[in-house]
């Protein structure tokens, strides 16, 4: 029942944060509304045509199925009590649909229901309603909506509604988006050759998917001069396409490796101070990812008014139990295996494997959804680019971990025992470094950054007990690649691997786009890898 | 760096070596056959890590390194039997049967440098002067024209000294030596 | 050259070894065929069918200690070689199904027939031919480890690095068969099998000679590996472990020695997988799995490298008890296996067979030192140095 009610929880946060104040804006004017358009039943043709402009003036977008239906003759009103539906054939009965939700409302007989007749002067005046709700209605948001619907569309009737509310746009973009729409319904009528060329040339700027998809029927339908300019548009608007595809894939990429760059750090640490290769840090981001779902539900039950702060209370939490687990595993393992790195790689594997039957056990082996704080959801449209805010949050927040613990390494003197240590083991003790606290902090360090991981990664994917698996060759890749020597090697190393993965998908499939990586590093392996803080030169060999 | 001139069996060209801006050495040196020559200078003074390292056993220069790298979990016998200059392929290995000239040469080895007595034992348990002796012993089981000798008598006590310094004048006998070193009375 | 070469193998420990696997190979079958079953000697035939996949298990792991033990490749993907070699077995049990099929196709297998496929894809060519089929198990995975090992240790790629990039080697097979257009039969596996050259694997006969022949293949590989580790190469071999660039300073190719052994690994790993499959009766893209692979690791690792009585050994004994542990506490097994890895690698890092040789050569140390003190000349054998010594061996 419990990933049910957070789903459930999650769906209604992400509604209201979506729709907050269409929903309740809808509620108030519903019942207004639902009286005219039950009157739109009534009286004659003019009467019919006064309700349709009155509701028109309402401005309420809800008003819009009932009269789309109402144009197509499916709204039809009950004979027993007047009440208006939306109604759909079914046999010998009518289907019903509540005209303002669109909610199932049963069925009816035929001879129950009676159509709500209209003649041509009515169509005319719901064309110009729906207009007006929509093109020319008092919110710029929802008249740019509008645009783009009648641009979809492609309705050659609906030509003269929009040269009324070109007349009266008076936002540059949406006009912008007017005429497109306005070009893309004269590429579907039967304007003369002329207009259509003309309408070609302004559908080039949208340069998007529909556009393209217009060029190309239009291409197809059309011969000569017009069917040349389609197809050279056609051209551009792809390469526009191509361009928007491969930034799209840039910033996919950018945040797989962001999230791939928390999960690294720790593993580059550990790697680089200690030479442990440790295969159950995978497992610290399922920790963290855990941590994550644990709270928010401790949260959503005892104070939900805090589930927006949650992910504040999360990442220190996720940060100190992770650690705090690799802290145990280094003083209760790894600490007497040092000096054998193939025996460490076996032991850490197997204990990845406890980590993850134990979570299993806990928590069930299915996929967890954990839900996501308001402000981190919704997306931005940038030109052909779409931007989810929780993709966003989580690149600021990498870089910002990132940039911390560059300061850490810099200017403490952890930081300072750390460097030691990585360069020079003996020496360091020698000098009265306590190697082993050392050990066992970066350990704890590298696992707290990998369970911040963990938090991160459960914002953009579903949780489940193995997550952390696919993290150890990724993580091995990066050190492979980039890490050469120093923090910032990995940085560009995490960020080129996340966006090479993202290039490959399409092309070759996610297997095959493995593969393909793996034998680039196998060819390209050359340079030994040291992790982070490498010595370079004769001292290496030592 | 490396070549080989006519008659002589390393030639180095354009050495410098700077050691904090401070030019240790700047000259030609070419070595005769059988000559001992002693480069006095610091740490990694004489480095041929930029040649491949099989190029360098096939010039028939044989380098040994200030650390003795010996094969822990093998005999002294099996040491020496590996560095000896026999063919090297892995087919030829496989099918391998030792002779018996190749065990006359590397018993004479084993008296050369001092090792019979301990022929059967782990190569982990000499003494640091005698795992130096031995990585002679490979070194002269290559059978190379020169020796490249890396700060041999660091770490050795007085005796272990005295003795590889009669070692080396033995085996200069028959080909050249280059000794990089700093201990004085050694060279 | 070959004989002498051969040879080398046997000595007094081999020898035995030989006959306990001989006597095991003949007592086995002999237990299920001549007895009746309510006989208490009887040996029913799933047990015979367990032993065999103990023994594909064994030269498994004689091939991952070859490589591990004597050359120190950690390989955690020889899980890949097996399972390669268990699909060459597969499809030639596959085309054996003919019409006996559920489909009754002579010209595809059933789940071509049922998946709509038209015709054999080209790679099932000659599969029905049981010597082209054996050779391919040979040959697919000594081609594999070939390509990869050729670029790995040319790359001078060693340690955790080469571990991973087996690791992943395997990954991607087990993501590749996976794929439904490999036309591997996906993830169901290859499966239902009637005949192995003309004789139902599910007989009894049949099933008794499939262990007779694995443990054959034990012997056989023990007696390659012994020889292999014995001579002169096998030297070469643990000097490369032991320190790999003074090795190459010696002038010799580390890699074509590397590539050498860990070709004949895969070999040796590929005929397990082929006896493995008609025992199990199965061969998934599961067997690709990562974990597999570092599982077989673990059962030289708790036997003893560098010992390949203690491989063996290993891979019987932590088979034997995972079979039991699944009856009993199924939940609880990986929990043992990790359990007992750990336990082994922080008390016992040389194995169970490494450790008693090391106990049994300490003891005779002990009696040659008394010998010593009793007058003659001072042993020249440090207790550490015989127990590495042993190790070595």
């Amino acid at each position: 029942m419990l990933p049910l009610k957070i789903i459930l929880f999650a769906l209604f946060l992400a509604l209201s944060a979506l729709a907050g104040p269409s929903v309740s804006f809808a509620a108030d004017g519903g019942s207004d509304l639902r009286s005219l358009i039950n009157e739109l039943a009534k009286g004659s043709y003019d009467d019919t045509e006064r309700q349709i402009g009155a509701i028109a003036t309402l401005g309420d977008e809800a008003a819009m199925p009932a009269l789309q239906a109402l144009g197509t003759n499916d709204l039809m009103a009950r004979k027993s009590d007047g009440i208006v539906f939306i109604v759909k054939k079914a046999g010998r009965n009518y289907e019903l649909f509540d005209a303002i939700t669109g909610e199932a409302a049963g069925e009816a007989a035929r001879r129950d229901m009676e159509r709500i007749r209209i003649n041509n002067r009515l169509r005319r005046a719901i064309r110009s309603a729906l207009g007006e709700l929509t093109l020319m209605s008092k919110n710029p948001e929802r008249r740019m909506k509008a645009a783009e619907q009648v641009f979809k569309a492609r309705d050659p009737e609906a030509i003269e509604t929009i040269d009324q509310a070109l007349q009266a746009e008076s936002d540059p973009e949406i006009a912008t988006l007017l005429r497109q729409a306005r070009a893309a319904a004269v590429l579907n009528s039967d304007a003369s050759e002329a207009d259509k060329l003309a309408a070609v040339e302004g559908i080039k700027e949208r340069g998007d998917q529909e556009a393209r998809a217009l060029l190309a029927s239009t291409a197809d339908a059309s011969e000569g001069e017009l069917h040349d300019a389609a197809v050279m548009v056609q051209s551009h608007v792809e390469q526009i396409l191509a361009a928007w595809n491969a930034a799209q894939n840039v910033w996919y990429g950018l945040s797989l490796g962001s999230v791939l760059l928390l999960a690294v750090i720790g593993f580059a640490i550990t790697f680089g101070v200690m030479g442990v290769i440790n295969m159950a840090h995978g497992e610290m981001v399922m920790i963290g990812a855990y941590t994550t779902l644990v709270v928010q539900e401790i949260i959503r039950t005892s104070a939900p008014w805090l589930f927006d702060f949650s992910l504040f209370i999360v990442l220190p939490l996720a940060f100190l139990i992770a650690g705090a687990v690799g802290v145990a595993l280094e003083r209760f393992v790894i600490r007497f295996l040092y000096g054998r790195p193939l025996e460490t790689l076996l032991a850490t594997w197997g204990i990845s494997l406890i980590l993850q039957q134990a979570v299993r056990t806990i928590f069930g082996a299915n996929n967890r959804k954990v839900g996501t704080p308001s402000w981190m959801s919704g997306l931005n449209e940038v030109g052909g680019l779409t931007i989810t805010y929780n993709r966003l949050w989580i690149i600021i927040f990498s870089l910002v971990v990132f940039a911390v613990l560059v300061s850490v390494l810099k200017a403490t003197r952890f930081g300072l025992y750390m460097r030691a240590v990585t360069q020079n083991r003996r020496m360091a003790s020698s000098m009265g470094i306590r190697t082993p606290w050392v050990d066992a902090l970066t350990f704890g360090l590298g696992s707290g950054i990998a369970g911040i991981a963990g938090v991160a990664f459960s914002q953009i994917d579903n949780v489940s007990p193995n997550l952390g698996q696919s993290y150890i060759i990724d993580s091995f890749m990066v050190v492979a690649f980039g890490g050469v020597g120093n923090l910032w090697g990995m940085l560009v190393g995490v960020m080129t691997l996340g966006v090479v993965n993202k290039f490959l998908e399409p092309y070759a499939g996610a297997v095959l786009g493995k593969i393909l990586v793996l034998v680039f590093i196998i060819l390209f392996i050359q340079k030994r890898l040291r992790g982070l803080f490498a010595l370079k030169g004769r001292a290496v060999e030592a | 760096m490396i070549a080989q001139a006519s008659g002589s069996v390393l030639y180095l060209d354009d050495v410098s070596v700077s050691f904090d801006g401070f030019k240790a050495l700047n000259s030609p040196l070419v070595l005769q056959p059988g000559e001992m020559r002693a480069i006095i200078g610091p740490n990694g003074a004489v480095d041929l890590t930029t040649l491949d390292e099989v190029d360098i056993a096939e010039l028939g220069i044989g380098r040994k390194f200030q650390k003795p790298t010996v094969f822990e979990s093998q005999t002294v016998f099996d040491n020496l039997e590996l560095a000896l200059k026999i063919p090297r392929g892995p087919f030829s290995t496989l099918f391998h049967r030792r002779s018996e000239p190749e065990k006359a040469r590397i018993n004479e080895l084993l008296e050369l440098i001092r090792l019979t007595d301990r022929r059967d034992e782990l190569a982990a348990n000499l003494s640091h002067g005698q795992k130096q002796w031995r990585e002679i012993g490979m070194l002269l089981a290559q059978d190379p024209k020169l020796m490249l000798v890396d700060e041999l008598a660091a770490g050795m006590t007085d005796a272990e000294t005295a003795q590889t310094a009669t070692m080396l004048k033995e085996i200069n006998k028959t080909r050249s030596v280059v000794v990089v070193e700093h201990d004085m009375t050694f060279v | 050259m070959i004989t002498s070469f051969f040879l080398r193998a046997f000595d007094g420990k081999a020898l035995l070894f030989l006959a306990i696997l001989a006597a095991f190979a003949i007592a086995i079958p002999a237990g299920n065929l001549l007895f009746p079953p309510d006989h208490a000697l009887h040996v029913p035939i799933y047990v015979v069918s367990l032993l065999g996949k103990y023994m594909c298990y064994a030269l498994l792991a004689l091939s991952v200690d070859l490589v591990w033990g004597y050359c120190g490749i950690l390989s955690l993907g020889h899980g890949a070689f097996f399972a390669l070699g268990g699909y060459a077995m597969g499809m030639y049990l596959m085309r054996q199904i003919g019409v006996c099929g559920v489909y009754g196709n002579a010209e595809l297998p059933d789940f071509m027939v049922f998946l709509n496929w038209k015709e054999l894809p080209w790679y099932w060519y000659g599969f029905d031919a049981f010597p082209f089929a054996f050779l391919m198990v040979l040959v697919v995975s000594a081609v594999l480890a070939f390509i990869f090992g050729w670029f790995a240790f040319r790359s001078r790629v060693t340690g955790v690095y080469l571990s991973i990039i087996t690791q992943a080697m395997t990954y991607a097979l087990l993501l590749a068969f996976r794929r439904n257009d490999m036309r591997f039969c996906v993830n169901n596996g290859l499966t239902d099998f009637k005949d192995i050259l003309s004789f139902s694997v599910q007989a009894d006969g049949t099933r008794s000679a499939l262990f007779f022949a694995s443990v054959a293949a034990v012997a056989v590989g023990f007696v390659i590996a012994r020889a292999v580790t014995r001579s002169k190469f096998g030297k070469v071999l643990i000097a490369v472990r032991d320190a790999e660039s003074r090795t190459r300073f010696l002038g010799y190719r580390v890699e074509h020695y590397k590539l050498f052994v860990w070709v004949l690994s895969a070999m040796m790993a590929g005929v397990a997988g082929a006896l493995y499959v008609p025992q199990v009766g199965i061969i998934n893209p599961g067997e690709f799995a990562p974990a597999n692979s570092i599982e077989l690791v673990i059962w030289v690792a708790v036997g003893g490298r560098v010992t390949l009585v203690g491989a063996v050994l290993g891979a019987v004994l932590v088979n034997f008890a995972k079979t039991w542990f699944t009856g009993v506490f199924p939940e609880l097994w990986l929990f043992a296996l990790v359990g007992l890895f750990v336990a082994v690698t922080l008390f016992l890092p040389k194995g169970i067979v490494g450790t008693i040789a090391q106990g049994w050569s300490a003891l005779r140390q002990r009696r040659r030192s008394v010998r010593a003190e009793a007058g003659i000349d001072e042993a020249p054998y440090s207790g550490e140095a015989s127990m590495k010594h042993q190790a070595a061996e």
